[in-house]
């Protein structure tokens, strides 16, 4: 590990929530460390929905992993959030080239040049694109036309697995088997959020409980509910590398937390699925 | 067996499904008292019930949820559940498939009064 | 973690994983270390595997002295750690096993998956015993400088 990823790894640890993230997750994209910059992007992405460089690094990564469907979907969120968000219009370039409709290029790149015209190495590859030097006495072609927009396509609120759930950002949480949360919040009875303390716990907790019902022959674990004084949890596990945390106060039936909890994997797997 | 917990893990034992109970001192994960049925191994029982439950405990602690009062383990094949009583002690039970759940929750957490 | 003879490590490695444990280290009653996990001093080493099998020892003729059956198991209880020694066979002998452990686990589970690790030792020995040969004090340095290197590396 080099002594840049090293010294942004401890800070990102130290402090979840900083913006570190952003360098973070592009050293380890410029490293080849690709699943490991996934991760880093999404937790950024979860905490940080509306940044358009968040969706810039997610965007990056998933180029580097030849994804470059959703890399555009999310290049596509960034210019919602800031229209002359450079990285996004070389990065929707470059796509639009490999994808072999260069007037579309021509015209990102274009706009990326005029807003960065310092970038000698964006100017050559306008020029590239464009067959010759005298791209830059015509006038910018036609914007592409926006693109058919189905529920996936990277929506302001893209980074998040629970949007419709009632208490998708205080009853319903979602994290990575590294304790890294992907998704939702919760809030204590006080109203404190109290998501990071949840989730550092919540993959231990699971994976615990998939080793008891190993070790005492229950069979595989489905569910883990929690009944507080104040509060109830049951906790399972979406996928095999998430876990699912879903809370509704002690004076609902015990039943409808199952239920509760059921819906909330249910949309947890179809987010996890476009996402990845 | 200590005559003060025979008559709760015998009344625990006689519902439907249920393949064992016992008391567990939380913090070692020690038995202190059992009723368990052949093939139930009770040292992994006792361990497992309060390794478990201190890690629920720490969960709902740091999520402000409160003393957790009940944890239910469901699996494919059978369920764990835990009652915490006061004092270090907690109720476990162990149930086959097509249990009460209700009914065993219920029963468990008056006993766990009891054990109080 | 380091091993004398290589078919322990497999066995402890997950009973340290399983138990949590911050230090485990295996013994002959002789107080000849076979294998240890989170020590990283030869001579504290050398140290706990001396009293912890003379602890043994002492214990086993006290039960003996008193008629009573033999303390197979020994713990201590403490606020930010605990230690465990316990004594059993196996097919090189009887071993003792010195388990230190803290409040991120529990007695009983160090306890579950001791037995586990007992059980793990007697299907992993080889079949064929080492053959044992009597150990002169001349070579006896030679020995244990043996055995230090290969438990830590060295």
């Amino acid at each position: 590990m080099t002594e840049d990823i090293r010294a942004l790894s401890a800070q990102y640890a130290a402090d979840p929530s900083s913006l570190v993230f952003l360098r973070l997750g592009e050293a380890l994209r410029q490293r080849g460390q690709l699943e490991a910059a996934l991760k880093v992007a999404l937790g950024g992405l979860a905490r940080y929905p509306h940044l358009p460089d968040a969706h810039d690094l997610y965007a990056r990564v998933l180029t580097d992993r030849h994804d470059f469907a959703t890399a555009f979907d999310a290049w596509d969120t960034v210019l919602r959030l800031m229209p002359h968000h450079i990285g996004a219009h070389k990065g929707i370039g470059f796509l639009y080239y490999h994808a072999g409709e260069p007037q579309h290029a021509l015209y990102h790149l274009r706009l990326a040049a005029e807003l960065d015209p310092e970038d000698s190495g964006l100017r050559t590859a306008v020029e590239r694109v464009a067959g010759g030097h005298e791209i830059w006495d015509t006038a910018l072609p036609e914007a592409p036309p926006p693109r058919e927009e189905e529920a996936r396509a990277a929506t302001v609120s893209g980074g998040e697995p629970f949007v419709g759930l009632e208490g998708a950002r205080d009853r319903l949480l979602l994290v990575d088997q590294n304790g890294l949360r992907l998704g939702g919040g919760l809030a204590g009875p006080d109203g404190r959020d109290v998501s990071e303390e949840a989730a550092a716990i919540l993959a231990g907790t699971t994976r615990e409980a998939s080793r008891a019902a190993r070790l005492l022959e229950l069979g595989e674990w489905t569910h883990l509910t929690l009944e507080g004084a104040e509060v109830g949890a049951c906790l399972l596990n979406p996928t095999t590398d998430t876990s699912l945390l879903a809370a509704m106060d002690a004076g609902f039936p015990a039943g409808q937390l199952s239920f509760f909890a059921e819906r909330a994997a249910k949309a947890a797997r179809a987010w996890l699925e476009r996402v990845r | 067996m200590s005559p003060a917990y025979a008559p709760l893990l015998e009344a625990l034992t006689r519902l439907r499904g249920i393949r064992g109970a016992m008391v567990v001192a939380a913090q070692d994960g020690l038995v202190v008292a059992e009723s368990l049925m052949g093939g139930v191994k009770g040292s992994a029982l006792a361990a497992m019930a309060a390794s478990l439950t201190g890690r629920a405990t720490e969960l709902s602690s740091r999520a402000g949820f409160g003393v957790p009062r009940f944890l239910h383990l469901q699996a494919t094949d059978g369920s764990l559940l835990v009652a915490p009583a006061s004092g270090d002690l907690v109720l476990v039970a162990v149930a086959g498939r097509d249990v009460p759940l209700g009914l065993l929750r219920l029963e468990m957490l008056r006993m766990a009064e009891r054990l109080s | 973690m380091r091993a004398i003879e290589p078919w322990v490590l497999g066995p402890l490695r997950s009973f340290v994983a399983e138990s949590s444990a911050r230090v485990a280290l295996l013994m002959t009653t002789s107080g000849q270390v076979v294998a240890q996990h989170g020590f990283t001093g030869a001579l504290d080493l050398m140290a706990a595997a001396a009293l912890g099998a003379a602890i043994v020892a002492s214990s086993s003729e006290l039960a003996v002295q008193m008629r009573w059956q033999p303390f197979r198991v020994m713990a201590h209880l403490g606020h930010r750690q605990s230690h465990l020694l316990v004594w059993f066979e196996t097919p090189r002998g009887r071993w003792v096993a010195l388990i230190v452990f803290g409040s991120e686990t529990k007695l009983g589970l160090v306890q579950l998956f001791l037995d586990q690790l007992v059980d793990d030792l007697v299907a992993a020995a080889p079949p064929e015993p080492v053959q044992k040969r009597e150990v002169l004090a001349a070579d006896f340095e030679r020995e244990l400088n043996s055995s230090l290197r290969a438990l830590f590396g060295r």
